[in-house]
């Protein structure tokens, strides 16, 4: 449990953009998607994915359908739509930059400056 | 597109929330048991796999709240619940709520009345076709400061053939006109127009048809056109009414069609709606020749060609005046400076009640900011008892702005109660305030209740819901967590925050009252101004009566054709005056004082040109008065002082020498190194008419209405030169109403088909010229007398409601050794701070509204040191008044009493 990471704030949703950006999931799907290619490192409050899923499907990107889930239930399926793709693009590009410009900035020596 | 997006899936969840909630719920039960089931294939039992899995997932309430949030529509569901906590705590507080919806319901319902009428006469568009083509063409020499001369028929044409500008333009003869052969004769409003006047105006008949151009004469048509009014009342709303004849001024005219019901003359009238519509081409007998010099009539409107704006219109007509002064300068002396200019009709029907209507406007907005004032200082005291409640719900976790818009909700709630009785107290006597509308505002017949006014008054409903909601909001959301718990149910005394809330809205409210009262004073000292002005005359124990002489357009049918036979009339009529019983002096004039008020309309006293002898033609083309015909008592009966010279004498009769005696402003303005005693003047510089020698000069009489000064007037013996529109004034003191059957029976004693009308004492009519000044004075000046009830009663809400919760800290003081009187001076010099920051704030507000009330006020400055001194004083007094009582009340605490209380 230790070794498991916290979510940054505001990632969640880029995570379950790119968690369906594979394929429809349901909800529980998204959440054992990010868990498996996260490997099982990340550290998800089951519940807020929900809020989640419907602030994203409100704005637009993704979309869902009733279907029925492996074990022949009722579940919704999320699947990402044009306008989510072009979000996750943005936002991966996003968390890219950032990501090498903090790396860059903290492995900083004091005989660069 | 993301917008679009949001509002679709809000709008999707918005109309179906019992779908999004079994979906949720499925949704995470699905979950939850997926998980479960996980965890039950890893080796925990199925009770337990359950209830880890759900304390896992977390609180399904919470995540629903957060769901709803996300898709935008958790606020729905918490409205709902904040207007039935607010409707229960309207219901627990009965005499509070009444009280709020009481005042509202009166200030929303001003609002609404008076934005009712700003809309349909000041807002709305002409009810014609196209109306913003529509415009009133003036003749105007601002050389020599004139404004709205008449014309004639060669320039009536310019305009029409010339100008380029025009569809069509027709001249308008306004005008009061007698209708006999039914029951009694009556005086009705008469127009007449050309032929093209009702299609340019766009109108359809109800029955017959309306005239044409297969009408053309060039003198008066023998038809004419009535309106549904006369149609209904004369002809007992006869459907075969087309074809009867009317006799108009002795005039035969035939019927040929009657308008609708809400067909309205666009014009100013002299006592009511026009009904009787007559044609003419202006340029046979009875009209002068069709000459340059000829101008005879009096106003003009006109249809602009579709896509001209006024601007380039005006350019045009402009540009042609300035050719046609080339062209005819005998006719156009340079020196005059003669011109066209036209005007939206829409702004010359409204343009003059305009400023009233918006002061009046003014005022009631401003009274509905002090009502919702008074009720924010309700709220607030409210608000401080209610701050537990707020301290609880914020310790459970809501949020300020959660509590923000909780109280918001409670105050719109109340605003719109109150809103919604003020519509409907508004709607329920508009026809009853109506009636207190002066009449010289045009176009009352067309107020209603629009959507537009139900949107205002929502408005304003709404706006001061916010402005009384937001202090108290403001103030719940600021409690501090820790100490209003702790304090407990009992008010949290007075903390300083709130208290200086509460003096700010105080000192608001008082400063609002100051700005009503200083435009209520200033409209007051100008109507006491214009009542106590010397209107040149002594108007107590006159009665005044109006005759009008038919004006037929044949000559033959004509009885008073020539001066003589009206000479003859003249002192017929003025002999059975004077043997009236109680009847001490009568005499006979042309315009009554004060009633000139629209000068070009038929019977009115226009200004005309004249020459005086021995001045060259070129410099004598400024010279103007109005001519009044008078008989020789007239001005012995208006106890007229007489400067110089003679008044008039029997003698002065047709065939002598013709004589005039003029005012004193004529005097000045023509005369003003010379004694005009013995000049000649000639009227209408017609060189073939014999001179007219000045054998006396009068005071002024303020003949165009009291507020009206400097206007030349040229009085004339009535056996010389006289109208057809005559009045009677008559020296008595017995009352108008009692003579009225007398004066009537021997008028029509003379002439059995003459109407007499409007028979009043000249107190009533001098009354009747200031009735839209009295009604503005009046409204405004009760709006501040309401405004300073308002105040004063915040005032000592707010200074009562300080003593209630500083009795513990009084008694401490008292037990201390503080007297009485230190006491009371202590309340007493927070009221007077108050009142005082309030006035100043007043006083500043208002040097900017009273220079904008500048065009309604007379012989006042906007800033009167009188009413800018008295009011503050006036509102200091009673803002000190309203502090004692409670005041006294805080030196009656009982020291020992108090600290028990505790």
């Amino acid at each position: 449990m230790s070794k498991q990471l916290d979510l940054l704030q505001g990632t969640l949703d880029m995570l379950i953009l790119k968690a369906v950006s594979l394929g429809p999931l349901h909800g529980y799907g998204v959440l054992l998607r990010i868990q498996q290619i996260s490997g099982e490192q990340l550290e998800i409050q089951q519940g807020s994915l929900y809020p989640a899923l419907y602030r994203l499907e409100h704005q637009g990107w993704i979309t869902s359908e009733w279907g029925e889930s492996e074990n022949n239930r009722k579940a919704k399926f999320y699947r990402l739509t044009a306008a989510g793709r072009r979000q996750l693009h943005a936002e991966t590009e996003k968390w890219n930059r950032m990501a090498s410009l903090i790396a860059n900035v903290l492995r900083t020596t004091p005989e660069e400056i | 597109m993301n917008l679009l997006a949001r509002f679709r899936s809000w709008l999707r969840w918005m109309g179906n929330g019992k779908k999004l909630e079994s979906e949720m719920e499925t949704e995470m039960r699905f979950h939850i048991e997926s998980y479960a089931a996980e965890l039950v294939r890893k080796g925990m039992s199925q009770q337990e796999a359950m209830r880890a899995a759900r304390i896992e997932f977390g609180g399904t309430e919470s995540h629903k709240d957060a769901m709803r949030a996300a898709v935008g529509i958790r606020w729905w569901g918490e409205l709902g619940s904040d207007l039935r906590h607010g409707w229960r705590l309207f219901y627990k507080n009965p005499a509070f709520s009444a009280v709020a919806v009481l005042t509202l319901a009166l200030g929303v319902g001003a609002n609404t009345a008076i934005f009712s009428i700003v809309n349909a006469v000041l807002l709305r568009s002409l009810p014609y076709p196209d109306p913003d083509r529509l415009v009133r063409i003036f003749f105007n020499e601002p050389g020599v400061g004139l404004r709205d001369v008449r014309f004639s028929k060669p320039e009536l044409d310019d305009l029409l053939t010339r100008a380029g500008v025009f569809e069509d333009v027709t001249p308008i003869f306004e005008g009061s006109e007698d209708v006999t052969g039914a029951k009694q004769p009556e005086r009705v409003e008469g127009v007449n127009g050309s032929f093209s006047y009702f299609s340019m105006l766009g109108a359809t008949p109800q029955i017959g048809r309306l005239f044409g151009p297969q009408d053309f004469v060039p003198g008066f048509a023998a038809e004419a056109v009535i309106s549904d009014g006369l149609w209904r009342r004369a002809y007992g709303a006869d459907p075969n009414v087309v074809g009867r004849t009317l006799r108009l001024d002795n005039d035969p005219l035939t019927i040929i069609g009657v308008l609708p019901r809400g067909f309205r003359h666009p014009g100013p009238t002299i006592s009511g709606d026009v009904e009787v519509f007559g044609a003419g081409g202006f340029s046979g007998d009875p009209f002068p020749k069709p000459i340059r010099g000829n101008r005879v009539l009096g106003a003009a409107i006109g249809r602009l060609k579709p896509g001209l704006t006024l601007e380039q219109a005006q350019a045009r007509l402009t540009a042609m005046a300035a050719q046609l002064r080339r062209d005819f300068p005998t006719d156009y002396p340079p020196r005059a400076q003669w011109t066209i200019e036209i005007q939206s009709l829409q702004e010359t029907l409204v343009g003059k009640v305009r400023p009233m209507l918006l002061v009046l406007l003014g005022a009631v907005i401003l009274i509905v900011f002090i009502v919702s004032l008074n009720i924010a200082n309700l709220l607030l005291a409210r608000a401080s008892g209610r701050q537990q409640e707020m301290a609880v719900r914020l310790a459970l976790g809501a949020s300020r702005g959660r509590l923000v818009r909780q109280m918001l909700t409670e105050s719109i709630l109340l605003s719109l109660i109150g809103g919604a009785a003020g519509i409907a107290t508004a709607v329920g006597t508009l026809g009853f305030i109506l009636r207190f509308v002066p009449s010289n505002v045009p176009r009352l017949n067309e107020v209603r209740i629009y959507w537009v006014v139900l949107g205002f008054a929502l408005l304003i409903s709404i706006l001061t819901g916010l402005v009384f909601g937001l202090a108290p909001a403001l103030h719940s959301a600021k409690v501090a967590l820790s100490s209003a718990i702790r304090e407990g149910g009992r008010g949290s005394g007075y903390s300083i925050k709130t208290g200086r809330l509460r003096d700010v809205l105080i000192v608001s409210e008082l400063a609002f009252a100051v700005i009503l009262m200083v435009g209520a004073g200033l409209l007051l000292r100008t109507l006491r101004d214009l009542l106590q002005e010397s209107p040149g005359f002594n108007p107590t124990q006159l009665v005044t009566a109006n005759i009008q002489l038919p004006n037929p357009n044949e000559p033959k049918e004509d009885p008073y054709h020539d001066i003589p036979r009206r000479a003859a009339f003249d002192r017929e009529l003025l002999r059975r005056m004077k043997a009236i019983p109680g009847v001490e002096l009568a005499a006979i004039t042309s315009a009554l004082p004060t009633t000139n008020t629209n000068p070009n309309a038929v019977g009115g006293v226009a200004n005309e040109g004249f020459a005086i002898e021995d001045r060259s033609v070129e410099s004598s083309q400024d010279l103007r008065a109005e001519r009044i015909r008078i008989s020789s008592d007239y001005f012995k009966v208006l106890q007229t002082t007489l400067i110089r010279g003679r008044s008039f004498t029997e003698g002065d009769e047709d065939g002598k020498p013709l004589v005039a005696v003029i005012d004193e402003s004529t005097a000045h303005k023509y005369w003003p190194t010379q004694d005009p005693l013995g000049r000649r003047v000639r009227f209408a510089r017609d060189p073939t008419k014999p001179w007219t020698t000045i054998v006396g000069i009068v005071r002024d009489i303020k003949s165009d209405g009291l507020d009206i000064d400097g206007v030349p007037h040229i009085y004339v013996s009535t056996y010389q030169d006289s109208t057809k529109r005559l009045s009677v004034v008559l020296r008595t003191s017995l009352p108008a109403n009692l003579l009225e059957p007398q004066i009537r029976h021997e008028i029509q004693g003379i002439d059995p088909g003459l109407p007499v009308f409007n028979v009043s004492s000249m107190n009533d009519v001098l009354d009747r010229s200031l009735a839209s000044r009295r009604f503005s004075a009046d409204l405004v000046g009760g709006f501040a007398g309401l405004a300073v009830l308002l105040a004063s009663i915040g005032i000592y809400g707010l200074l009562a409601y300080m003593v209630g919760q500083r009795s513990r800290e009084i008694g401490i003081r008292m037990a201390l050794g503080a007297r009485r009187d230190d006491i009371l001076r202590m309340f007493l010099r927070k009221g007077g701070v108050l009142a005082g920051v309030g006035i100043v704030a007043g006083l500043v507000f208002s040097a900017f509204t009273a220079s904008m009330m500048a065009s309604l006020l007379y012989g006042v400055r906007p800033h009167d040191r009188l009413v800018f001194l008295a009011v503050p004083l006036l509102l200091f007094a009673v803002a000190v008044l309203a502090s004692y009582f409670p005041a006294r009340r805080a030196t009656k605490v009982d020291p020992m009493f108090a600290l028990r209380e505790v």
